[in-house]
């Protein structure tokens, strides 16, 4: 599958032109700052330079874009951590734990997890494109909206875990979510729930209303508190903390590479991408940990798992661009356009024909990975500034960065609008005791579970069972949950009969 | 209370300076010189990297070449472009805000299925140079080989074949042209509906669905895994093998060209501002006669030609009528 060929031609054009490189460090910090910047998405980011590579040739031009996919990618989690406001849709499940982590003073080494995460997340994407580029374009266009529906309600298991206390109000708080999810034009063309307003014909906007939910009613909730950190001493910010946080992410490669395989399959299918694969590794992660239960409570596992896939998305994504020529979300609908500006077409015949340039874009991605881990490095250590900043100062000035990022990606005030409404019923959902985060998973996966149902309906004319056998894909991923639900309950049971054994054990030697 | 000023004489000489800031702007602009004398706005009522914005932003160094000021882009996507048009009758018609979008079907369907307060007047078309087709595809791995397999099948047995479109779509007025010419029975057909142009033409191209009923430009990366069956144009497009609709269903059927792609300005500019409108007008067509400009756009796969605003308003009138006829099936009834 590997054509040494096309290497060698690969690295000959790295070698020969030094643009290629000198790109590399601008991209990736633009990136990470405009990731960290709530509202400020990925897509706006390679938006804003796409001009600039106008001038650029064609392979340094695709780095420099590449650099930036990659640096928003991990700028995003920086906030998600330190504040718990997701930076972008993708870094939602970053929060879960990251924030609780980072309330604990634990903030150096929630943002070394994640770094360290998202570097190896982004190493194995590129690693698994380089292999299997061709095998998964294949399997992308042949998914259908079974499959599609199937990746959606394996989304939905999450809200068992996000539900806290209360499993009904957790289930109330998801479908609530999914509710809101589906405001505005379905996919056969019906509008429902706009109240005739035309910003909402699109569906309510998804990045403020997030950080609406997760970050604004945080901060609300948080006004009678003078830190972020509490306990003084907890407040330091620590170069050897991050990097034992960084150490901490390699304990456990297996939560690593199943969230990096979740990322690059996810972020492989066109319109899905690194928005849910955060949330499906996070889930999986969780219902398979032995100490599942402190999920959320700041378990750095949590911000392995989101950060390993969400970054390893990117070489999902980028799979499908190459080989397909399709772009699976709005980066790399960016790169494509960029691609057309120097006239080249992606597709089939693109990667058939310049094998070594595909080839160089992956082995600089590579390097993009390795050189992300220094620069972040130096970017989370400045960041985690933060927690020293006396909230009364903090939190006006996060709402107010929050306001300009949603007027920013709404381009009108229907993101403010957005943002604020969803900030006072997230602090209403979190006062009365609703989990918000299982809002924000409904709210996301709304669309695309109603979207492919209704699809699913239309395509086998009602006969669900006799169109479902004949979707093998749809059954694999279908069986997998349910193993993996059963296992979860095998594995329950046995712990609670240890328990109760170890306690009978304990009577019973106490009453010898 | 000792104060020199009464509130009342205050707000008098206060609306006073406002009345005369608004009597003296006009002057003040006119006097900087002729139009246009500062950067001009293009509303892009789509995303970023969708055709439209790939259009402008190719086009916009030659418009600016031949206007002598610089353009910004303003992407307003959402809501089926309803949005972006709205927001750019919203801006005064004085010439320093034009448009780029694809006129039909979405003005028309702004105007049928969404009740736009805008008509077609509101809109002049200075030129339209892409004209977008329906394109009647097949996985290149299905048995189905050519119009007529299609044609049986659904004759047959209306349910025999799942039809990837877009709701309130030329496709789907296009679809139900071939059915009725066909007596096939379009209500019992399978329709599945995709959210766009991409995830219907990968549910062609994948195999998801039978056949799609698509824009024929977006296919063009995908050429190599569909197979083209009907082109719902009079001649052969972009070298697309398979039948053209004419043949099948004779030179005199209706059918509906889908995007119509291009250059607008306010409908009210012509009497409003005449001078600007007509330098306008002169800069679009000097761009798009640019043989720089042309050589540009062609290997990005973008279109120049010039059918002038004539013609443009015309093409975009007729689309319309056609469209209107079939507001039952755009509105999803």
């Amino acid at each position: 599958m590997i054509e040494l060929n096309a290497v060698s031609g690969a690295f000959a054009l790295l070698s020969s032109d030094i643009n290629a490189w000198l790109y590399l460090l601008p991209g990736l910090v633009i990136g990470l700052v405009f990731g960290a910047m709530p509202g400020i998405s990925i897509t706006m980011a390679m938006a804003f330079a796409l001009p600039a590579t106008l001038y650029m040739d064609f392979l340094p031009a695709i780095i420099f874009l590449t650099a930036i996919y990659t640096g928003a990618g991990f700028g995003g989690s920086v906030p998600a951590v330190l504040m718990g406001i997701p930076g972008t849709s993708s870094a939602v499940a970053t929060t879960f734990d990251g924030y609780p982590m980072a309330r604990k003073g634990e903030h150096n080494q929630a943002l070394g997890v994640a770094l360290a995460s998202s570097v190896f997340g982004c190493l194995v994407s590129y690693l698994l494109l380089f292999f299997l580029i061709a095998p998964v374009s294949s399997v992308v266009l042949k998914l259908g909206p079974l499959e599609m529906f199937a990746v959606a309600v394996w989304g939905m298991l999450l809200l068992g875990s996000l539900a806290g206390r209360h499993m009904s109000r957790g289930l109330l708080a998801g479908v609530f979510g999914v509710l809101l999810g589906t405001i505005g034009m379905n996919t056969a063309g019906f509008i429902r729930g706009t109240m005739g307003v035309p910003w909402l014909l699109d569906g309510i906007p998804q990045i403020p209303a997030m950080m609406g939910l997760l970050a604004a009613s945080q901060l609300i909730g948080l006004i009678n508190t003078t830190y972020l950190i509490e306990d003084e001493g907890s407040r330091k910010i620590s170069f050897s903390k991050i990097l034992s946080g960084l150490k901490t992410a390699f304990v456990y490669p297996t939560i690593i590479l199943r969230g990096s395989v979740i990322g690059v399959v996810i972020g492989a299918i066109p319109g899905v991408g690194s928005s849910i694969s955060n949330l499906l590794s996070y889930s999986e992660t969780k219902r398979n940990a032995p100490d599942g239960d402190t999920f959320g409570q700041g378990n750095p596992k949590g911000v392995i798992a989101a950060e390993s896939a969400n970054s390893s998305s990117e070489g999902g994504a980028m799979a499908t661009m190459l080989a397909l020529g399709i772009p699976g979300g709005g980066a790399t609908a960016i790169l494509l356009a960029a691609f057309a500006m120097h006239n080249i077409v992606g597709g089939p015949s693109f990667i058939a024909n310049n094998k070594d340039i595909v080839y160089a874009l992956i082995f600089s991605n590579f390097a993009q990975a390795i050189l992300l881990l220094f620069v972040g490095l130096g970017f989370v250590y400045v960041a985690s500034y933060v927690v020293r900043v006396p909230l009364r100062f903090l939190i006006p000035s996060v709402l107010v960065v929050s306001t300009f990022g949603a007027y920013a990606i709404e381009g009108s005030a229907s993101g403010p609008i957005t943002l604020w409404i969803f900030s006072v019923l997230g602090w209403a959902m979190v006062r009365y005791g609703y989990p918000v985060a299982a809002a924000v998973v409904g709210l996301l996966l709304g669309s695309l579970l109603e979207g492919n149902l209704l699809r699913t309906n239309q395509i086998s004319g009602g006969d669900f069972i006799s169109y479902g056998l004949e979707r093998p894909w749809a059954l694999l991923i279908f069986a997998l949950m349910i193993g993996s639900i059963i296992m979860q309950a095998l594995s329950k049971r046995k712990k609670l009969k240890q328990a109760a054994e170890n306690s009978e054990s304990r009577s019973a030697s106490e009453a010898s | 209370m000792n104060s020199k000023f009464s509130r009342r004489n205050v707000l008098k000489v206060a609306g006073g300076g406002v009345a005369m800031a608004a009597l003296g702007m006009p002057s003040i602009l006119r006097a900087q010189g002729s139009f246009p004398d500062r950067p001009i706005n293009i509303v892009v009522p789509f995303d970023t990297g969708g055709y439209n914005d790939r259009l402008a932003r190719a086009f916009a160094p030659f418009l600016q070449e031949a206007l002598g000021q610089p353009l910004t882009i303003i992407n307003r996507g959402g809501a089926g472009a309803l949005l972006g048009h709205t927001f750019f009758l919203q801006q005064p018609d004085d010439g320093y805000t034009i448009l780029c979008t694809s006129a039909a079907p979405y003005i028309p369907l702004n105007m049928l299925t969404q009740n736009a307060e805008f008509t077609l007047e509101d809109f002049y078309m200075v030129n339209l140079p892409s004209q977008d087709y329906t394109l009647l595809a097949t996985s290149a791995d299905s048995d189905i080989q050519s119009i007529d397999d299609v044609i049986t099948r659904l004759k047959e047995d209306p349910t025999s074949l799942s039809v990837g479109l877009q709701p309130a779509s030329a496709d789907l007025v296009n679809f139900s042209i071939l059915c009725e010419a066909n007596d096939i029975d379009f209500e019992a057909t399978r329709m599945v509906t995709y959210d766009g142009g991409g995830p219907a033409r990968n549910a062609t191209a994948g195999g998801v669905v039978d056949i799609g009923l698509v824009g024929g430009e977006g296919f063009l990366p995908l050429a190599e895994q569909i197979r083209p069956l009907l082109t719902f144009d009079s001649r052969q497009r972009d070298n697309w093998e398979g039948a053209i609709v004419t043949d099948v269903l004779g030179a005199e059927t209706d059918f509906v060209v889908g995007s119509q792609r291009g250059w607008g300005l306010h409908g009210s500019m012509q009497e409003s501002n005449p001078e600007a409108f007509q330098i306008l007008v002169q800069a679009i067509e000097t761009a798009s006669k640019n043989p720089a400009a042309i050589e540009a756009l062609t290997t990005q796969q973008l279109a120049t030609d010039w059918y002038g605003p004539e013609e443009s308003n015309q093409m975009l009138a007729r689309t319309a009528a056609v469209m209107e006829q079939y507001i039952d099936l755009l509105q999803g009834q």
